[in-house]
């Protein structure tokens, strides 16, 4: 009897560590079954698209450029109204004394960003672009995070959202820029020489291109690779989607949502800042 | 995939604008201003406590110097009243021998006169024994036998005075 049952346990334990290769084989099975069945993203999107968001731009005038991206758009609205929420939640729970957890937060964000402008500019002149800023972070974080959420799309994935924020900073430097220094802003153009004046145009336009591309392409990229992940393994999202390369995928999003919030508000602060400095 | 940019910018930015506009009127208002009355409070606090300990200071020091000289008070007050009581027990020990000392003269006065009362009763009374051996002798006629009788009856008598 004994020696059958220790080759049994012997038997087993070998069986045991093949587990974690069979199960990278199931695994590799499925990728290549997926591959193989094709991928296709629009279809993956087409299938993500729970809430019956329509696909076709609303049109608000003649020509492509007066149309609008519904997708953006509502998205856009919706973490508006969490944005709202969530501060209005704090807000009203705000009590000096014994601080909510959301209002803790809020705090921290001020507190930070507050630190962040005051170590690159005057106080005083920080203190107006403070709360732009401080809503850069937020509603950025905002949007990114949305697309975490399975069938939400992060409205920062789209390049029209990203270069609105951007020319929303780009014409903040030039308001800074003659509110606190009047029309001798503009001499640094051709400073020390008027031969650099194409140069810091140049400077100037790739700022804002910069910082709208860096978020976009950031989230937009996230936003393939969820729903490539989605879409990848077996073909179809409804079973077995990915499941463990998309958590893992998702809990990284977070933290490049956290990332990009935090550069697009860092470098509007430090494009202002150079705008706004005595010395060039 | 080509990038397509149309009037949705522009949307975009009335909406951040919008939002940042709302957000100011109904989070970020009460949010800083509670931020600020909290570092207000925290600076009064912080104020309040300095002062209150540098006037307990004072006052501690205060009460310290109180203390030292209610001790010292206290110290003196014991030094005299120690010094009051042994001056007072020497009176008393004093008083003490004087009494005894005049007790003593009494008694040794009331002693002497004793004495010399006892000498002059002593003396009173032998005289009158004196008288009386005298009268009998007279009384008697006097022969040898009665003589002798006589003398023995006086000593008797004298030592029945005893």
């Amino acid at each position: 009897m004994q020696p059958v049952r220790e080759e049994v346990i012997g038997g087993l334990q070998r069986f045991r560590r093949l587990i974690p290769i069979g199960l990278v084989l199931v695994a590799l099975g499925l990728l290549v079954a997926g591959c193989g069945e094709g991928f296709d993203l629009e279809h993956t999107e087409h299938q993500l698209n729970f809430w019956g968001v329509p696909h076709e731009p609303w049109r608000i005038g003649p020509g492509p450029f007066w149309e609008l991206n519904p997708n953006t758009l509502i998205w856009t609205w919706v973490a508006m109204g969490i944005s709202l929420l969530l501060g209005i939640v704090a807000a009203r729970g705000a009590n000096m004394r014994r601080p909510t957890k959301l209002q803790s937060m809020f705090e921290m964000i001020f507190e930070w960003l507050r630190g962040l402008i005051n170590e690159v500019m005057d106080p005083k002149k920080g203190a107006g672009i403070f709360l732009l800023i401080v809503t850069y972070f937020y509603f950025i974080l905002i949007c990114n995070l949305m697309g975490v959420v399975p069938t939400l799309e992060a409205p920062t994935a789209d390049n029209n959202t990203t270069f609105g924020f951007a020319l929303i900073t780009f014409f903040m430097i030039y308001i800074w820029g003659i509110k606190y220094k009047g029309m001798k802003y503009f001499k640094h153009y051709i400073e020390p020489v008027p031969v650099f004046l194409p140069i810091t145009i140049i400077e100037d336009l790739a700022k804002p291109l910069t910082l709208a591309f860096r978020l976009f392409g950031n989230m937009k990229g996230k936003h393939i690779m969820t729903v490539a992940l989605l879409g990848l393994i077996t073909g179809t999202m409804y079973w077995a989607g990915g499941f463990l390369a998309s958590v893992v995928w998702l809990a990284f999003c977070i933290f490049i949502s956290f990332i990009q919030a935090f550069v697009f508000a860092m470098l509007s602060i430090a494009y202002i800042s150079m705008a706004v400095a005595e010395e060039h | 995939m080509e990038l397509k940019f149309n009037a949705t910018i522009l949307m975009q930015m009335v909406n951040f604008l919008l939002l940042l506009v709302l957000l100011r009127l109904v989070a970020y208002k009460p949010l800083l201003k509670v931020l600020e009355e909290r570092q207000k409070y925290v600076a009064n606090t912080i104020a309040q406590a300095e002062n209150q300990r540098a006037e307990a200071e004072k006052i501690k020091a205060e009460y310290e110097a109180e203390m030292r000289r209610a001790r010292e008070q206290a110290q003196a007050i014991i030094e005299r009243a120690t010094k009051a009581g042994e001056e007072q027990a020497l009176n008393i020990i004093a008083q003490a021998k004087a009494e005894a000392e005049r007790l003593k003269e009494g008694a040794l006065a009331d002693i002497q006169r004793e004495r010399e009362k006892a000498i002059a009763e002593l003396r009173d009374q032998v005289a009158s024994l004196a008288i009386l051996v005298a009268g009998k002798v007279i009384k008697e006629g006097l022969d040898v036998q009665a003589h002798e009788r006589l003398v023995q009856d006086a000593v008797k008598e004298v030592a029945q005075l005893q």
